[in-house]
């Protein structure tokens, strides 16, 4: 698998604390894979991000980007192939229509007018809202925001999309159709991409999982690794998964299989002990 | 807040909405100054049928240009006032102290009046029909020339962009803060002057943080989309000078020539 | 306290060319000292329909009663204070209302407003921040100091100092992390054991399931389904037009049944759910 970033003993300390948000940070992510970044509110997730995207500069360590060390120079390219969702719909949403808002990012690529067209009702079919082009932001439900939000990175065709809790404001309908677009386009457009949550069911559909505490990674491993911790995710304020939480209900009486099951696995298990009474 | 029509954009399609927003603009401007040249019954007439002329090529329902009056609805009314019965006459109808009710007044009064409606009518009919951002854009390229004095015009253009951007959303907060203090027993408009300003300090502060809070997470998001310094950009949207702007600007002329001959009649 | 809607309809703009109904001819009881969850799809018309019964908005026709207030179109903007102090309202992101420089001033806010002298609302503000998790030493903190989270237990602190019988949560726990969010609605569900009635709105039904008494189902402005989850949640009606989504055990117990199991009404909580699996496999 081909290393796409590479993050190497990362410290960053906010200005105004004393507590540093990342403690010595190392960290590869691959190329295609989404990986999930969990952890509670504080954990670090958020600060890693920006450190990415080069926002905020670390303290110390570097970070590796497409086989680029980031620096100063060089950090306006290294955000070409970088594009972040935010949480906020309403706070990144820069133009005043959905067209004009997806054309931001390649205004400033300074790109000629008539392939911007193009690259704008690309990247709006890409997220199925072509309908909605000449909209105002204030007409759209949050998830349609996010999508719009999509679709501008989407515009500066980018190798990593990062989702910094891009669906924690959303409701259940937005949640899910925003984690099915980005699956679809992960897979189609052949991107990597990194979300970072709280929300433990939202990983479902990632293939490695970390999760962050007071700014260290604590584990780092496939989702079914990550689920098996059970109540033990609790410590690092996630919650236990479904599945494990029933399970361990049903097993005071019943005799399941050791691990964890998805909810899939289970259900065939509960079926089987069911036709075997 | 929503009762303002005035200022307000409404999405619609007519030949109003499809024309250049910087002839619509500059010509609103330019007939607002023309208004006051009307001096006769005729002359105002005629600039009141060009203006409904004008309400009912835009499509858009009458109510909102009568909503739009609403506002400064007083401003009206005493304005008129003034002029029935503070206007000088040689031939009072009715007289008392220094009230003065005459024939003059009433006609005054009335011009006063039709002077008010074409002038709200009209600027109502421009926000109705022009975006907020096409009037940005057409202040940006009026501007234009000031480049050659390194004036900033493209950023100035798209701070202004953004500010009108996040006019609504501002809005939207201002109403849910006023409304979480209420629900803590704060009672706007209530008690002594000082005491209202006061009740203000728990509007204007939160207004304040959640105003900052908002750029910095859109100048984050600005940056990480590759905004640097508002140079080297280019422009998705572009305006379009057509044809049927040159005969806009074309009738306005002839408008200005009818007003002008009416003037003497 | 109970309140009542009767035949309330909420018209936005009522009179002008942009109108638009928020709430359409929602007759509704909720009962006193229970906790009632409305549900709905975003912009179904829950806010406006809670804003009602603080009088933040007023009825276009119709009335609300709350306890032996009534209050219809005609009701003045004077003296709304005591129903305010009866009912108090936490909205979506409380935190965007403090101003005060001090956590303490800014819990001590609303139980001033109300009357309370300076020594009451000190008070008050002492025992509300242990009460909703955080250490005394934050009172003397400038409320911008705070993490997010922080923020938004002094901001429900600042609501519940002035000791409302009503409490109503829109959304309180949008953006907590899980742990926060548990925190936060026990602690809602020990001041409804306390005597208080609790009124929340949410689109999490496990919450829903876990924590209410009652719930409203608001659809497209109007009240389409009342009663307990349970019973709401087994209305099949409801599930087939696509309104209502279920709590994660029900929607698992449903597909349960596809093979053997077989439940006469679907459990909603994770405890019932597994009890009930439990019974079903040990053959009783």
């Amino acid at each position: 698998m081909e290393k796409i970033i590479s993050i190497e003993n990362l410290n960053y300390t906010y200005p105004e604390s004393k507590k540093p948000a990342i403690k010595d940070l190392s960290l590869d992510i691959y190329k295609n894979e989404w990986l999930s970044i969990v952890g509670k509110n504080g954990s670090g997730k958020s600060t890693l991000t920006k450190l990415i995207d080069g926002l905020i500069e670390a303290s110390s360590g570097t970070i590796t980007i497409a086989g680029q060390v980031i620096n100063e120079e060089n950090i306006w390219d290294a955000r070409k192939r970088i594009g972040i969702i935010f949480q906020n719909p309403d706070h990144q949403f820069v133009g005043a229509t959905v067209e004009d808002d997806v054309a931001f990012g390649l205004e400033n690529q300074g790109m000629p007018r008539e392939d911007m067209i193009k690259e704008v009702d690309r990247a709006l079919a890409l997220v199925k809202m072509s309908d909605f082009k000449t909209r105002d932001p204030q007409s759209l439900s949050g998830g349609q925001k996010q999508r719009v939000a999509i679709a501008g990175v989407l515009a500066t065709k980018p190798q990593i999309i990062i989702m910094d809790e891009s669906t924690s404001m959303l409701d259940p309908d937005g949640r899910k159709t925003v984690l099915d677009l980005v699956q679809q386009l992960r897979k189609q457009q052949d991107l990597t991409i990194i979300s970072i949550t709280h929300d433990i069911e939202e990983t479902e559909l990632s293939q490695r999982i970390v999760v962050l505490n007071d700014g260290q990674i604590v584990k780092d491993g496939k989702p079914v690794d990550i689920y098996d911790l059970g109540s033990n995710l609790r410590k690092y304020g996630l919650e236990e998964p479904f599945s494990s939480k029933l399970m361990s209900i049903i097993r005071v009486t019943e005799k399941l299989p050791e691990g964890y099951l998805s909810e899939e696995e289970l259900k065939q298990q509960l079926w089987k002990l069911h036709s075997n009474m | 807040m929503d009762k303002i029509i005035l200022g307000r954009y409404l999405p619609g399609d007519s030949i109003i909405y499809r024309l250049d927003p910087r002839g619509k603009f500059l010509l609103t401007f330019y007939f607002v100054g023309i208004v006051f040249l009307a001096n006769n019954v005729a002359s105002y007439a005629f600039l009141l049928a060009f203006v409904l002329f004008a309400v009912y090529l835009s499509k858009i329902n009458f109510g909102f240009f009568i909503k739009g009056l609403r506002p400064i609805f007083w401003l009206i009314l005493f304005t008129v006032a003034l002029q029935l019965f503070f206007t000088p006459s040689n031939h009072p109808l009715w007289h008392w102290g220094i009230l003065t009710f005459s024939k003059e007044g009433m006609v005054i009064a009335g011009y006063i009046f039709i002077r008010f409606v074409l002038i709200i009518f009209i600027s109502t009919l421009l926000t109705l029909t022009t975006t907020p951002i096409e009037i940005s854009d057409s202040i940006e390229s009026i501007l234009k020339p000031l480049k050659k004095i390194n004036f900033p015009v493209t950023q100035v253009a798209l701070m202004l962009s953004i500010a009108l951007r996040f006019v609504p959303l501002l809005v939207d907060e201002t109403t849910k803060i006023m409304d979480a203090q209420r629900a803590r027993g704060v009672d706007f408009g209530e008690g002594v002057l000082i005491k209202r300003i006061k009740s203000f300090v728990p509007i204007l502060i939160p207004l304040f943080v959640s105003s900052f809070s908002i750029a910095y997470d859109l100048a984050i998001a600005m940056e990480s989309r590759g905004y640097k310094d508002g140079e080297g950009r280019s422009k998705y949207r572009v305006l379009s000078w057509d044809k049927r702007d040159n005969l806009m600007v074309l009738f306005m002329a002839v408008v200005t020539i009818i007003l002008l001959f009416l003037r003497s009649y | 306290m109970e309140i009542t809607f009767e035949h309330v309809t909420h018209s936005y703009e009522a009179n002008s060319p942009t109108a638009s109904l928020g709430l359409d001819d929602v007759s509704l009881t909720i009962k006193d000292k229970l906790f009632t969850a409305i549900v709905g799809q975003t912009g179904s018309g829950k806010s406006t329909l809670v804003r009602h019964i603080n009088a933040l908005l007023k009825p276009t026709s119709g009335k609300v009663i709350v306890g032996k207030r009534v209050i219809t179109s005609e009701t003045n903007n004077k003296n709304l204070k005591p129903l305010r102090k009866q009912v108090g309202m936490v909205f979506q992101f409380p935190e965007s209302q403090l101003f005060e420089d001090t956590v303490e001033k800014d819990i001590m806010f609303g139980p001033m407003n109300f009357g309370a002298t300076e020594e009451e609302a000190r008070k008050a503000a002492h025992t509300m921040i242990k009460l909703v998790g955080l250490d005394e030493s934050l009172l003397s903190k400038s409320p911008f100091d705070l993490s997010g989270g922080q923020m938004r237990r002094v901001a429900i602190a600042g609501v519940l100092a002035s000791d409302p019988e009503t409490v109503i949560l829109d959304e309180p726990t949008a953006g907590l992390d899980p742990v926060g969010r548990l925190e936060i609605m026990n602690l809602f569900k020990d001041l409804q054991e306390k005597g208080k009635t609790i009124i929340l709105i949410t689109h999490n039904m496990d919450d829903v399931a876990d924590y209410a008494d009652e719930m409203a189902v608001i659809h497209s402005g109007k009240l389409i389904a009342q009663g307990p989850p349970k019973e709401v949640f087994n209305n099949q009606e409801l599930l087939q037009d696509d309104v209502l989504t279920l709590p994660h055990s029900a929607s698992f117990a449903k597909e349960l049944q596809q093979k053997g199991f077989h439940f006469d009404k679907l459990p909603i909580t994770i405890n019932e759910l597994g009890t009930e699996i439990k019974q079903q496999l040990n053959g009783d």
